[in-house]
């Protein structure tokens, strides 16, 4: 039964779309249908807005919570096509349902590196990490997102296909739509295929660990780092709980920042030159990878999220970034905030930029009490500078946008029967 | 509302002395570095958000169209205003307004100019990364607008790569703050799509950019070539050698012996090209670049690969780069450049279709570009005194930009639209795309009172428009 009250068959109807093999029952009854081009996710849309039916458009689902208001489940697995690629061009088009390991994978063969290292790139996708505008420790080096996204092709929420940008490295051509979509959550339109700049991949890497006594120490030692002539490719924080996370032989309850550098062995020497004392230990090679494959994966390092059933939403994970001046402040809400609920906190982040990022294995079975406590006390504590989005959660955004009457206007623009609607602008 | 009443209105809320209307002050602002002009109703100089506020609320309730304007150093007609319209000029909201070091962001108004952002940072060891040609005159506000560029975007990216947050009042004249100093958004990064969006969704009367921090060495190289193919296969030689300059801009050996006459940079004057290289960073990889670099120009058949001994020879290179377009002002009462861009292995056959493109019109055509990102800024001379050859400038623009996009390209780098090219929108775009865009604008500008007949080819409003009311903003549309 749609919402205005005709009966109709959804999956029926869906079959005749995509064809009968790319639509399934397997969620809790409701549909799932596999799109297999940007006009059949045209045509799905179209349909749900004709019948009132909502839609959640789903990659890996790691950085969103099953919906239960879908009347449809869109998966985005078929469009995996390679648009353009010519790696001397350092560019690269591809459908949104391409993984992220698929796409390193095709770059890393000539060298190149695809800069946003999201949790399980085996499971994320590239429409997935650019809806909730994931990012990894290479956040650090080498921008956001949206600072190589350089062109997006989406459905929107009515039904019409549009595009941003295209497929050269710079083009101000027509409105910035590929901003408007990163971190939207899927809100406003499905992501069929995006273009991306590529970055030589570094012919060699070191990690630098310095660990400290208390988070304050840390971060004055992150500050030496910024202010040094210093570039490194990632500049990671990690708290003692993660670590053990991480590493549950680790005993060790120290804080923490990983600093990794690419260069020649003479650019290594100047790092070690720089950082001098602090260093406690170097890593190099297969345990250099594993190290940040660990940091990346954080919480599922041990790589149970990988086998997580589908189904099962992942942990939840909060993240907060705030001008770097105010990371201590957040660190120590959070502190105070979350013993007094009884939750220990694993934390990491990309303290360069400002951001962390903290899990708790009890989120999941709290409520969203908790939420409110601690954006309470965060924002008492750091006023509004404080951005706070929840991957795992029905809401990505527990404190309320200070822009939400514009935010509105957009979804009104490109959504306006709110057709998607597994998140709420609320 | 007739315009003496609308100017009396604006000097209430503005000022006495903060509005234009005699003929012979409107005539500086009915232009700007472009081709294109008109003569605004009214110019206003706001000094504050309120009174921006204000002029929005006036110019809504009124019905005519508004236009804000920087230092009028655009070159697709973005500050021209429409026809009746008022330009609101932010000559007086200059100031920057807080330097937050330990942050690394600056909170400025809109009318601060480029350069003079950096030149308040340098001693702090900052300085603000867009470097438009135009830096010395253009302002944060326009650039904001126009998302503009320069030569150092290579590594570090356009405006709007460096904008986290920004006050706009939108046309009601509601005051709505977007973003912040921290690195990500809450919520739609509508920070992210106001930049560039050339002035037809909001005003921005505050802007939080980012500082960064001055690298520990600079390495300018200037590689000589004897001929541009040589020169063109060089820049994605550096780039699929792993390296990434600062900047890496070419000049064609005419435009380099106009600069060079009129700058004397020290360009060679035999040369079929050049090439200006900067690596930036720690000593140690500079150094290291920069010899990877001489080697990669040295196999692309350099002639010679010079490097500047200091700062003044480094400041002599920028100089001859940074102000070709004016001495190519000597050689032609006027010149019209083009702003398109293509994948940069493609810089060696776009640069025959140029030369092609010249003799079937009988055009000079010089070439003086950021190659390492494959935006090209043809410059075409001409005489705007003579019609005949304005309509064949264009006209070979026009081909240059097909062949750009037929190519996998674009029609602007980091001009934008404008006036300029919004009839060539669809090379890029299908009408649903536009669709799109234009029930964006019209979230937040329905009435079309800001900036209209801008960046939508002029079939698509149109078509938005018909069955409307005509009041002096729509009808404005159709300029």
């Amino acid at each position: 039964m749609s919402a205005t009250g005709v009966s109709i068959d959804v999956t029926r109807e869906l079959r005749a779309i995509c064809g009968e093999e790319y639509v399934s029952e397997e969620t809790a009854g409701t549909p799932v249908v596999k799109p297999g081009s940007a006009e059949e996710v045209a045509t799905v849309l179209q349909f749900a807005n004709m019948h009132g039916l909502g839609v959640v458009p789903e990659g890996g689902m790691t950085a969103q919570s099953f919906a239960a208001q879908a009347s449809i489940v869109l998966q985005t697995s078929r469009l995996a096509q390679v648009e353009h690629y010519d790696h001397a061009d350092l560019t690269v088009g591809v459908g949104a349902g391409t993984t992220v390991a698929q796409l390193n994978a095709m770059v890393g063969a000539d060298h190149l590196l695809f800069a946003c290292d999201p949790l399980l790139p085996e499971r994320a996708t590239v429409g997935g990490i650019l809806a909730s505008a994931s990012h990894g420790p290479l956040r650090h080096g080498y921008g956001a997102l949206r600072d190589f996204c350089i062109g997006i092709r989406f459905v929107t929420g009515e039904g019409r296909r549009a595009k941003g940008g295209g497929r050269v490295v710079k083009n101000v051509a027509g409105y910035d739509l590929m901003k408007l979509l990163i971190g939207s959550y899927g809100t406003l339109g499905v992501i069929t295929s995006a273009s991306f700049k590529l970055f030589p991949a570094p012919r060699q890497t070191r990690t630098f660990l310095a660990e400290f006594k208390t988070a304050k120490e840390a971060l004055e030692f992150r500050d030496r780092v910024v202010r040094s002539p210093l570039a490194p490719i990632c500049l990671e924080l990690v708290s003692p709980i993660a670590r053990k996370m991480m590493r549950p032989e680790m005993a060790s309850d120290a804080w923490v920042i990983c600093v990794r550098a690419a260069g020649s062995d003479a650019v290594l020497a100047r790092y070690r030159k720089e950082l001098g004392m602090a260093i406690n230990r170097e890593v190099a090679g297969e345990s250099e990878v594993t190290m940040w494959r660990a940091i990346e994966n954080f919480p599922y390092s041990a790589g149970d999220g990988t086998t997580a059933r589908a189904g099962e939403n992942l942990m939840r994970r909060i993240h907060i970034t705030v001008p770097p001046r105010d990371l201590l402040a957040v660190i120590e809400v959070m502190n105070r905030v979350m013993p007094s609920l009884q939750i220990d906190f694993g934390c990491i982040g990309h303290v360069g930029i400002g951001h962390l990022q903290f899990v708790a294995q009890q989120f999941n079975h709290v409520g969203t009490g908790i939420t409110s406590g601690l954006t309470d006390a965060l924002r008492s504590e750091v006023g509004d500078k404080a951005t706070v989005k929840m991957d795992g959660a029905a809401n990505p955004w527990p404190i309320t946008p200070a822009n939400l009457a514009s935010m509105r206007a957009v979804k009104q623009a490109l959504d306006p029967n709110n057709v998607l609607r597994g998140r709420e602008i609320s | 509302m007739r315009i003496s009443a609308v100017v009396e209105q604006l000097r209430k809320i503005a000022g006495r002395d903060a509005v234009l209307d005699r003929p012979e002050d409107l005539m500086l602002y009915e232009y700007d570095a472009g081709v294109r002009k008109r003569t605004p109703a009214a110019v206003v100089f706001p000094q504050n958000t309120e009174h921006v506020s204000q002029i929005m609320k006036l110019a809504s309730s009124a019905g005519f169209p508004v236009v804000a304007r920087g230092a009028g150093t655009g070159l697709s007609g973005g500050s021209i205003s429409p026809e009746g319209g008022v330009v609101i000029a932010f000559a007086r909201m200059n100031r920057i307004l807080e330097v937050d070091a330990e942050n690394m962001r600056a909170v400025v108004q809109p009318g601060v100019v480029n350069q003079t952002l950096s030149d308040n940072v340098a001693h702090l060891g900052l300085y603000f990364a867009p470097d438009p040609s135009s830096q010395k005159a253009c302002t944060i506000g326009g650039n904001v607008a126009e998302n503009s560029g320069g030569p150092h975007t290579l590594a570090s990216g356009v405006t709007v790569n460096h904008v986290t947050g920004m006050t706009v009042v939108m046309p009601s004249g509601e005051v709505v703050r977007l973003g912040g100093k921290a690195a990500e958004s809450n919520g739609y990064d509508l920070t992210g799509f106001f930049v560039g969006s050339e002035g037809t969704v909001g005003v921005v009367t505050e802007i939080i950019v980012k500082l960064l921090r001055r690298p520990e060495r600079v390495a300018t190289l200037l590689a000589i070539f004897e001929t541009i193919d040589d020169g063109a296969r060089t820049v994605s030689a550096i780039t699929a050698a792993g390296i990434t300059p600062a900047a890496l801009e070419m000049l064609d050996g005419w435009t380099l012996r106009a600069v060079e006459a009129a700058c004397h940079a020290g360009y060679p004057l035999d040369a079929g090209a050049v090439l200006l290289i900067e690596l930036e960073g720690l000593a140690e990889q500079v150094e290291e670049q920069a010899e990877a670099v001489r080697e990669v120009c040295v196999q692309q058949r350099a002639r010679e690969v010079r490097r500047a001994k200091d700062e003044t020879e480094r400041a002599l290179l920028w100089k001859g780069r940074k102000n070709a377009f004016a001495a190519l002002g000597r050689l032609a009462p006027s010149y019209y450049s083009q702003d398109g861009v293509v994948p940069r292995t493609r810089i060696p056959a776009v640069l025959e279709f140029i030369g092609g493109v010249a003799k079937k019109y009988g055009l000079r055509i010089g070439n003086i570009f950021h190659a390492g990102d494959g935006n090209l800024h043809p410059l075409i001379l001409f005489d705007p005194r003579d019609p005949k050859q304005l309509e064949l400038v264009q006209q070979a623009g026009r081909d240059i930009l097909e062949y750009c996009v037929s190519v996998g390209g674009s029609i602007t780098g980091e001009h934008g639209v404008g006036l300029e090219k919004r009839d060539l929108m669809p090379l890029l775009f299908t009408d649903e795309d536009l669709d799109v865009m234009l029930s964006l604008r019209n979230a937040f500008n329905a009435a079309g009172v800001l900036n209209p007949g801008k960046l939508f080819p002029t079939t698509r409003v149109c078509a938005e428009t018909r069955g409307a009311s005509l009041n002096p903003v729509l009808q404005a549309e159709g300029m």
